[in-house]
């Protein structure tokens, strides 16, 4: 294996490490579940990020052959961390923070969170009796 | 005599496999489901026919095929002359019955139904008269309860009918477990269970200390059966059924099987003075009673049952005299009984059918009006009143002269005065059946303008009523044959007694009481209306009412002890297993040494220590913040994955795929289940009774800690080392578990996915339940509204969704077929697809998602169960037994060469079984949702963008 391969593999897991540090880190010292959220965005993207990259170095670099597992990891991460995220932030605003609280959504409907859907049609598909 | 054999186990099957048809036949119509109703009855009756011969020389067929012998049980059967008596009784009035019950039978009724349970009936009463296993008699014995329960209930919608059958069920099924007792009992006397020995034996029999238990438990079950005082009363409530039910169960047949079983045992159990003291006054009491009611009685049907009441203790009270000549007149009864009781029957229902009532006080003057009925009734009740030249005559002339000679306990007089009282009686009510229907003024105030019934309705009680005038007239050229062979048969070989069946026996005491009976009777009914009065002012037990006191004592009685053994308090359950087992543990280990320790300790690596802590702390914290149940499922989803992690680490793929995937489906489905639910344990029991269980448990896992412990120490050789030689050779997969899950421990599987269909359909079902009950009220009023966001289904989760389905599935897909060789198999796809699914139903809804799939979960869950047991059954083909598998490789290219197993036929139904289970789940707890109040959204999302834009130009 070529040095210049390794010493970036290396440098890769370091990376890796240091962020899934900073972000387990963030969890423990921010105040608030909302500040929170922001801690482990470091480690799902740069340090998980590191670490597929290097998985997928070494598996090229050194076993021979293209590796698409990493690949499927980065899809199904940044499919469900947005999501997961998405509901935290959700539920925490449900529960702990008033209508009144935030600003205005300058639209002709308010926050999802707070206000009932625009109504629209009925849906054919939709069983007709309920 | 093969043929003959062979001949008489078609017979015994014939209407069980007939009864297949008329339920099939009844989408061609009335009239074709009506003959292949009685095709099988034809075709059995002319079987009967070929073999009459042989029987009627004196020979006794036999076929014997064994069935489990280690129980003694085999399946065989014999014909002697009893046996053809009432084989042909059984099917000739069968036939009779189903042309009759072809007119009877109203359109709205389901009549293919009708004639299906009627066959099976005739199938099961046939087996009683030809089975010569006592075991395979009593089979036999409690079909024909259950499918009279089937008939009697009949008319469904009939409260009456609904409590006749359940009463009919309720007597006569307990007098068959009575008489399974006795029977098995005398099985254990002879040594052997067969008919045939047991007869032979009979002095053995009546030797043996255990004579009169075996003696009390199967007359239980015949008296029972045959309506016997103080059993008589479910007889009278079993006539809400049809009238052609009726005529046919509680005539020929059902009631006849306890007279039936007494004739059959005669030899066996009869002659003795128990058994005369036991049969005979029973008999005698309810022929008498039996009479004396139905005489008033208003109710045409319940009339002639009473009347069956008395003339079966006529029956049982010959048979229990013990001497042969009366056993014979039995004999001679029951072909009369029979003529003119299901004629009489038949033309009541003629009556009810034409006039719409069955009220003998809003009847008579039907003689002008209904000529034929008029002739037909009136000779079957001449001849159950035992007026010459009518066959009921003859044979109550020798029963009053058997009678006349008959000293109990060491009065001269008490049978004969007593016969001649139920005699008297007898010849009343019959003359009443004739005086009060059909002479007198016509009225003009019938519910329904009476007139004759078409042919087919009057054909079979006139074929009978003919019978009834021949056998009269000339009894030995029609039935001295049959009635000999017969009675040889009841007495049990050995000399016959001197009989003659003829009119005039000269000047008898059986004369002058037959006289003084007809007498009697005449100035009775002369007297009938004051007497009625009288009768209906005097303070009767009323027989219902008791029975239902009684059935709801025992239930009250049972309910108390289940519901002191099943307090529902899980805790309490889980207490007593718990201490059980570790006592069971305890005995097992004490005074056993464990052998050496053969295996060194493993060092720990760091992760596995840091795995271990996650572990530990998870678990501690489910133990204190177990009352906050949302943060105890939590947790317990961290021990799931941890788990998972451990089985990764250990190198058992097939165990954490499934770990991971059961535990994502089962947080799904207990958080769905907890939204409802209080969100907090209020603590319930006492500081002591936390304590108590604490140490419980802490024994508990103490205890299988100490066990694992004790066995990871020391190899110890398992089957496990089989199953690895043998899962590539045998079960053609590299995959272990997946060949022992599908191939050599198939049968479990197939048993669990059963299991679990079956809990998916209970949670439906008690889902069902519970929402029409009081909870479906608490929660119509529970409000969600105020902890829950606007936007139920947000537009990120909706879209993220759709894009895993199809890869969810693919990965499904890949996992179940490469299950046999790598990990995976049904089992984990089914769980991933529903994961698939649930991720739909949680995304956008559960009404919505559901509307948009035509998938019906109840129905996948049986087509798994159902392509599972076809695979195995599938084995049979190739004469292997179930779950055989086998498998073979397949090459066609380009495809590269790959294995098909039919043990992954069997993993598909495990996949459907379980995909359904869980999905179930699922539907049941979303309608909970429903009526808490849940609406359902018409669209995928509650904000769609692009809807929202188009609303904002219309709003423009």
């Amino acid at each position: 294996m070529p040095d210049i391969i390794e010493i970036v593999i290396s440098a890769l897991l370091v990376i890796a490490g240091l962020f899934g540090l900073i972000g387990s880190y963030g969890m423990i010292k921010l105040r608030d579940t909302m500040q929170r959220l922001h801690a482990p965005t470091k480690a799902t993207t740069i340090g998980i990020g590191s670490v597929l990259i290097a998985s997928l170095l070494h598996n090229y670099a050194v076993q021979g052959h293209l590796s698409f597992h990493e690949l499927l990891i980065t899809l199904f991460l940044f499919l469900t961390a947005p999501i997961t995220a998405n509901f935290i932030a959700k539920t925490y605003m449900a529960k702990h923070v008033a209508e009144d609280e935030v600003p205005d959504s300058g639209r002709d409907y308010g926050w999802t969170v707070y206000d009932d859907p625009p109504m629209s049609a009925p849906d054919p598909v939709t069983d007709p009796k309920e | 005599m093969d043929g003959a054999n062979n001949l008489l186990f078609i017979i015994a099957i014939t209407p069980f496999i007939g009864a297949l048809l008329p339920g099939i036949m009844i989408r061609a119509g009335r009239a074709t489901c009506a003959t292949f109703a009685a095709a099988p009855t034809v075709l059995a009756l002319a079987m009967l026919a070929v073999l009459t011969p042989d029987v009627m020389a004196g020979n006794v067929i036999q076929a014997e095929v064994n069935w489990l012998p280690q129980l003694g049980l085999s399946a065989s059967f014999f014909l002697d002359g009893l046996g053809l008596l009432f084989a042909g009784m059984i099917l000739g009035v069968g036939l009779l019955i189903i042309i009759y019950a072809r007119y009877y039978l109203s359109p709205e009724d389901p009549m293919g139904q009708f004639y299906t349970y009627l066959l099976l009936f005739q199938g099961a009463m046939l087996g009683i008269v030809l089975s010569d296993n006592i075991l395979l008699l009593l089979i036999f014995w409690e079909l024909t309860s259950l499918s009279s329960f089937l008939l009697i209930g009949f008319w469904k919608h009939l409260p009456e009918g609904r409590q006749g059958a359940r009463m009919a069920l309720a007597v006569t099924g307990s007098g068959g477990l009575a008489m399974i007792g006795g029977m098995l009992i005398l099985g254990n006397i002879v040594g052997s269970y067969n008919l045939t020995d047991i007869l032979a034996a009979g002095d053995i029999i009546k030797a043996s200390e255990w004579y009169l238990p075996a003696l009390i438990l199967i007359l239980l079950g015949a008296f029972t059966k045959s309506a016997q005082f103080p059993f008589h009363f479910w007889l009278p409530h079993a006539m809400a059924a049809p009238t052609p039910v009726s005529a046919y169960l509680h005539s020929a047949t059902m009631v006849k099987a306890g007279v039936f079983l007494m004739a059959r045992m005669w030899p066996a159990l009869a002659g003795t003075p128990e058994w005369f003291y036991i049969v005979a006054t029973t008999g005698l009491i309810t022929m008498v009673i039996g009479a004396l009611i139905a005489l008033f009685k208003d109710d045409l049907k319940a009339l002639l049952a009473f009347s069956t009441v008395s003339h079966l203790g006529l029956l049982t009270m010959l048979l229990g005299f013990g001497t042969k000549l009366a056993a014979v007149v039995a004999v001679f009864h029951i072909i009369n009984h029979l003529t003119f009781k299901a004629t009489l029957f038949m033309t009541a229902g003629i009556i009810d059918h034409e006039t719409h009532t069955r009220d003998i006080k809003a009847l008579g003057g039907l003689r002008k009006l209904m000529p034929i009925t008029f002739v037909i009734g009136t000779v079957a009740a001449l001849s159950m009143a035992g007026i010459p030249l009518f066959n009921g005559f003859l044979s109550k002339e020798m029963m009053l002269e058997e009678a006349s000679h008959t000293v109990w306990a060491g009065s001269h007089h008490a049978v004969p005065i007593l016969a001649t009282v139920g005699a008297l009686l007898s010849v009343a009510y019959s003359f009443r059946f004739i005086v009060h229907v059909f002479f007198g003024p016509v009225r003009d105030d019938y519910p329904s303008k009476p007139h004759d019934p078409p042919v087919g309705m009057w054909l079979s009680p006139a074929l009978l009523m003919v019978l009834v005038v021949v056998i009269g007239v000339l009894p030995a050229a029609i039935v001295g044959p049959l009635v000999a062979v017969a009675g040889e048969a009841v007495i049990g070989g050995g000399k016959m007694p001197y009989y003659s069946l003829k009119i005039w026996h000269g000047i008898t005491p059986a004369l002058y009481m037959s006289i003084i009976a007809i007498i009697g009777g005449l100035l009775l009914l002369a007297m009938h209306r004051p007497l009625d009065r009288l009768w209906n002012a005097l303070p009767r037990p009323e027989a219902k009412a008791m029975f239902d006191a009684l059935v709801a004592a025992m239930a009250s009685l049972s309910r108390t002890i289940t519901e002191t053994l099943h307090t529902g308090a899980i805790s309490r359950y889980l207490s007593i297993f718990v201490v059980a087992t570790v006592a069971l543990g305890l005995i097992a280990a004490s005074g056993s040494s464990l052998p050496p320790v053969t295996r060194e300790m493993l060092p720990v690596p760091g992760v596995v220590l840091i795995g271990w802590v996650v572990l530990i702390t998870a678990i501690g914290s489910v133990f204190f913040m177990h009352r906050s149940r949302f943060r105890a499922l939590v947790m317990i989803g961290v021990i799931g994955l941890m788990i998972s992690s451990g089985f990764v680490y250990l190198s058992a793929p097939d165990l954490a795929l499934t770990q991971i995937s059961v535990e994502t489906v089962t947080i799904m489905l207990l958080l769905l289940a907890l939204h409802f639910l209080p969100k907090d344990t209020p603590i319930e029991s006492s500081r002591a009774l936390r304590i108590r269980d604490g140490v419980i448990a802490l024994i508990g896992g103490v205890g299988v800690a100490a066990m694992t412990y004790a066995f990871l120490l020391r190899d110890v050789s398992t089957i496990s080392d089989y199953h690895l030689a043998n899962a590539k050779t045998g079960g053609g997969g590299t995959n272990v578990v997946n060949v022992i899950l599908v191939d050599f421990r198939g049968y479990d599987t197939y048993g669990e996915i059963i299991v679990l269909g079956v809990a998916g359909l209970i949670i439906f079902a008690v889902m069902e339940a519970l929402l029409n009950g009081p909870a479906a009220r608490r929660l119509r009023n529970m409000d969600y509204s105020q902890d829950r966001s606007r936007d139920r289904h947000p537009l990120m989760m909706v879209i993220a969704t759709r894009l895993l389905m199809p890869i969810a599935v693919l990965v499904g897909a890949y996992i179940f077929l490469r299950g046999h060789n790598q990990p995976g198999g049904g089992f984990v796809a089914g769980l991933i697809i529903s994961i698939a699914l649930l991720m739909q139903y949680m995304a956008s809804g559960f009404a919505w998602a559901q509307a948009r799939q035509k998938m019906e979960y109840h129905g996948m869950i049986g087509w798994g169960v159902v392509i599972a047991g076809l695979t195995g059954t599938a084995a049979w083909l190739f004469g292997a037994p179930f779950l055989t598998s086998t498998f073979g490789y397949f090459h066609f290219p380009p495809i590269e060469e790959f294995e098909l197993a039919s043990a992954m036929a069997f993993d598909l139904g495990v996949f459907l079984a379980v995909l359904g289970a869980v999905m179930l789940m699922l539907y049941s707890l979303s309608r909970i949702a429903r009526f808490a109040g849940e609406t359902v959204n018409v669209e995928p999302m509650d904000y769609d963008p692009t809807n929202r834009v188009e609303l904002l130009k219309e709003d423009d």
